[in-house]
């Protein structure tokens, strides 16, 4: 299956359950997903596809009460669902960090960010008031914030949209996790403003050999930063790899469906988007076989009778298809010609 | 894109409707077992308001002085009998006509009129919002006991009277509401889309903004019916509002104070009774706010 | 079903071509709105924010403009103020030479020739009204009989993609982003306009779903013959659609021109760090720098002169002296930058 040795997060058979009545939803399907020390891998899908689920269901941070959860987490080596209480409380923020998409949302906008950050690392670790202060200098110095001495006295309100977003992976970043989550890091952003978070990002991962999760439904964003990429969708991974294999040699048709969408390249002025048709389905009423089978130009019988298990290509890349062999060298053939 | 169905299918096709917003509300409340008891009870006191000819045992009004202050429990008199004799299970029946009139009319009164003003100082705004909404504050700077006093004491006592100033008494409260809610609509998109294919004020007003402001206003004037309940009971306690020998909840616990120290349960009872109403309204009020919370 | 026919291009370049020349649809001359900031105890503002600052451009019929900018650069705003539902302080706009609320065209008349789809696609719609109640208003308002405009409701939802008879009768929570997005568009074709002013329509909606709603854009604009403004963040999503582009900053507008020579060859150094902040789709051939430096600077206090030297490596003396003015500097195609403009006293600019 995965030809990792020592993945620092290990997601075997994640299935997330939501509501119990009549119409339970089922976010999450036998989901199996392994990160590498020091490797960025991110979570492509559209609304409705698991992608944030995912996310959050490595924090426990769903209900108890309205949300099963099957299947095992293992980070660094520790079954993340058998944690209670305290231990969990711990595990969270110190092992695994996350960068939320709307930072203003995220802090608290009575304390500074120094205060804040100083307050994080003082709660995982027992350290001076003054070398707390210091670790947050350095965190923001991390950052690249600019003045950084004077960020620390700033207010989440009193900075701009790309600085908030440096103040609140510096907070994250505070007690030193060794996993960084994102969801969604760059979407509320503008795209001048987004380039630096991404470079930043990047350098994150080589200085401090950061391993990083991350949420997008932007392929562009995945593409700058990812070591890999696993697309998502109706709440299962159909397709996983790293990111050249993904962008240049995708194989399942939904993939190929999301890349052809983008008027990448030159200008196909006048020419209509090839757009795969219909819409996400209802997690609440998924079709018997592989989800995306209504949805899917060379779908057949096979495709709808049963849910497609992964067939591993090669180097890593996985795909959850029947039609595979369909698939090969048909980039933007295979989109299909919409009517919408 | 194709055109699926010819023209002239579509134009006699019959469609699937969606229930519309108040019977969607309706299911909602319906399941809400707190509410509907709220409800029931209202229900039965209105009923028995209206029937009360048929139901009450005694006359409300004859008296004999032999008969007075006698305890719950006396053959004839389920309930007793008040200081003047009088059935206090009948003055009790009869006296819901009297309270629930002195708490419905004014609220009902004022959201007509408090609607009004704050929803087109809301629609308006500017200079006209600033008039209106100003205007309204001062008279709302007054708590609400105190002017609801100082306005019966100026006009005398009375039912009419009473009605009046428990009326303006309620006016700036909804007129605030209505205005802010009418604010808060009045800036979203689809009122500009409104705005945007021509639609006059009052069209706009008429089918966009009434539909989605009238339901909180209304709320929040079901709300009130409980003030305005204990505030006639009090006026009429005060001596001002309903004046005897009329049976009302507010004037009975004023007539029956001489019995506090004889015959204490009497005394209790109208008070009781306006305690049970006032309490369904407003659970009758958080059902309904609740059922009208939709999200999407 | 139109797939593959390649769309005439805009007769944009036509007017410099010397060929007869087309007479702009909408034209909007030296528009102006600020908005104060109301602070003290009688609410007297002592800031404005100058949201829109001397905006100038034309739309020519048959074509699609896309304006871009960053937030607060006034993109919202002007669309506002040509739909008339903001007023300028100065400036006016122009429909066939006409502007509205004169007697030569009532505001009526206008609203009915320029409509509007906005982003929150939610919002856009009263909850309370049906999907058919929402379009048939607008046709209502005009005159045109109820159960009239209820049938012509019912054939748009049908052009848009909805099948009238599952669709008619919801109401907006029971529908899907991209499927609220279609009836927004369907309410405002309903009026029959000439042109539809999308003011980051497609910008909430899923991937898969916007390239529908853009296909569909694209179909209607064909078989109607409209003309669209259409307003974005996303450069790729405009680099599709739009025959030319429109680049604003901080209230004014930094270049204008046919969509390949700003995309490829921008003249401005705004368009150019703007349009090439584009993410790469190549993971061999990663974005390695940031084009643009610091963050946008507040619209209440922008710096005088050209209001981008403050972020601009070839900014000059000059460029914080004097406002750079609309200069042509291709066919169709004009930059208000110093360097582009000859005698500006910028040492790049050709004497």
């Amino acid at each position: 299956m995965n030809t990792m040795s020592d993945p620092i997060l290990d997601i075997r058979g994640l299935t997330v359950t939501f509501g119990g009545g009549p119409k339970p939803v089922r976010a999450l399907d036998g989901v199996d997903l392994a990160l590498g020390r020091g490797e960025v891998i991110a979570l492509l899908g559209e609304s409705g596809s698991g992608k944030s689920v995912t996310l959050r269901s490595i924090l426990r941070l769903h209900p108890p009460k309205r949300s099963r959860i099957e299947g095992s987490i293992k980070v660094e080596g520790i079954d993340v669902t058998s944690l209670e209480g305290r231990a969990l409380e711990s595990f969270r923020g110190k092992t695994v960090s996350m960068v939320f998409q709307e930072p203003m949302l995220a802090m608290d906008p009575v304390y500074t960010v120094g205060q804040q950050i100083t307050e994080a690392v003082r709660n995982h670790e027992k350290i001076s008031a003054a070398d707390a202060r210091a670790r947050a200098l350095e965190m923001l110095t991390l950052v690249r914030i600019p003045s950084p001495a004077r960020r620390l006295a700033a207010h989440p309100h009193g900075m701009s949209g790309g600085m908030r977003q440096r103040a609140m992976t510096a907070l994250a970043l505070a007690s030193k996790p060794r996993i960084l989550r994102a969801d969604e890091p760059t979407t509320a952003l503008h795209a001048p403003v987004q380039v630096p978070i991404l470079l930043l990002l990047r350098e994150l991962q080589r200085e401090l050999g950061l391993s990083m999760i991350f949420v997008t439904h932007d392929i562009s964003v995945a593409v700058e930063v990812a070591d890999r990429i696993a697309v998502m969708y109706a709440g299962r991974i159909v397709e996983t790899g790293t990111v050249r294999d993904v962008i240049r040699t995708p194989r399942h048709p939904y993939t190929i469906g999301l890349l052809s969408t983008r008027a990448h390249g030159g200008r196909l002025e006048g020419h209509r988007l090839p757009a795969i048709p219909g819409s996400p389905p209802d997690l609440a009423n998924l079709p018997p076989g592989c989800a995306f089978a209504p949805r899917c130009a060379i779908a057949a019988d096979a495709c709808r009778a049963s849910v497609p298990e992964p067939i591993d290509l090669g180097s890593g890349h996985r795909v959850r298809c029947f039609r595979t062999a369909e698939t090969v060298n048909k980039v933007a053939a295979l989109a299909p010609a919409a009517t919408s | 894109m194709v055109q699926a169905v010819a023209p002239a299918m579509i134009d006699d096709a019959t469609i699937e409707r969606s229930p519309g917003y108040w019977s969607t509300v309706w299911r909602r409340f319906r399941r809400d077992p707190v509410a509907m008891i709220a409800l029931g009870v209202i229900v039965l006191l209105i009923l028995m308001a209206i029937l009360a000819p048929y139901i009450a045992p005694h006359d409300p009004f004859r008296g004999a002085t032999l008969r007075r202050l006698r305890p719950p429990g006396t053959p004839g008199y389920l309930l007793g009998t008040d200081e003047l004799g009088r059935d206090m299970l009948s003055r009790l029946i009869y006296g819901a006509r009297l309270s629930l009139f002195m708490g419905v009319t004014p609220v009902f009164l004022a959201l007509f009129i408090g609607s009004a003003i704050g929803i087109t100082a809301g629609y308006v705004g500017g200079i006209v919002n600033t008039l209106l909404m100003r205007t309204i504050d001062i008279i709302f700077a007054f708590p609400s006991v105190l002017l609801a006093i100082a306005l019966s004491g100026a006009m005398g006592a009375g039912i009419v009277n009473g009605l009046i100033s428990l009326t303006i008494v309620f006016i700036p409260p909804i007129a605030r509401i209505a205005e802010s809610v009418t604010t808060s609509v009045r800036s979203l998109d689809y009122v500009e889309a409104a705005r945007a294919s021509g639609a006059g004020a009052l069209s706009i007003v008429r089918k966009h903004v009434l539909g989605n402001v009238l339901g909180p206003i209304f709320v929040y004037a079901m709300s009130l019916i409980a003030v305005s309940m204990i505030l006639a009971s009090g006026l009429s306690f005060l001596g001002l509002g309903v004046r005897p020998p009329e049976p009302e909840w507010g004037l009975m616990l004023n007539t029956l104070r001489t019995a506090l120290y004889t015959q204490p349960m009497l005394c209790a009872l109208p008070g009781i009774m306006i305690f049970i109403t006032s309490i369904s309204f407003n659970l009758l009020t958080d059902g309904l706010r609740s059922a009208m919370d939709i999200k999407a | 079903m139109a797939s593959d026919t390649v769309m005439t291009r805009a007769p944009a370049a036509a007017q410099a071509t010397g060929s007869e020349p087309v007479r702009p649809l909408l034209e909007a001359a030296d528009l102006v709105k600020h908005f104060p900031i109301k602070s003290g105890l009688l609410g007297r503002s002592n800031a404005v924010v100058r949201a829109v600052d001397g905006v100038t451009f034309s739309l020519y019929p048959g074509e699609t403009l896309g304006i871009v900018g960053e937030s607060g650069c006034g993109k919202s705003t002007t669309a506002r103020v040509l739909m008339n539902l903001i007023k300028p302080d100065s400036g006016n706009v122009l429909l066939n030479g006409r502007a509205p609320g004169t007697p030569e065209l009532s505001l009526k008349a206008f609203r009915s020739q320029v409509q509007m789809v906005f982003q929150d696609s939610y919002a856009s719609l009263n909850p309370r009204l049906t999907v058919e109640d929402s379009i048939a208003y607008g046709p209502t308002v005009h005159g045109v009989s109820g159960s009239d405009a209820v049938r012509r409701a019912r054939r748009l939802l049908d052009r848009v993609g909805l099948d009238p008879r599952r669709f008619a009768g919801r109401y907006p929570h029971e529908l899907s982003g991209g499927q609220r997005q279609r009836v927004n568009i369907a309410r405002a074709l309903a009026l029959e306009p000439k042109v539809i002013i999308l003011d980051e329509a497609v910008s909430a909606l899923d991937k898969s779903v916007e390239a529908q709603v853009l296909n569909l854009l694209l179909d209607l604009k064909e078989e109607i013959g409209l003309t669209y403004i259409f307003i974005s963040h996303d450069l790729e999503v405009v680099r599709f659609i739009a025959n030319r582009v429109m680049v604003m900053y901080l209230g004014r507008v930094a270049e204008i021109g046919p969509t390949d020579a700003l995309y490829t060859g921008g003249r401005h150094p705004y368009t150019t760090a703007l349009l090439g902040s584009m993410l790469s789709m190549d993971p061999d051939e990663r974005t390695m720098e940031a084009p643009l430096a610091g963050d946008p600077p507040n619209p209440i206090d922008p710096p005088p002169g050209c209001r981008f030297h403050t972020r601009c490596s070839f900014a000059e003396s000059v460029c914080s002296a004097k406002t750079p003015v609309l200069t042509v500097s291709g066919t169709g195609h004009f930059t208000a930058c110093h360097m582009v403009d000859p005698g500006s006293g910028h040492s790049k600019a050709a004497a």
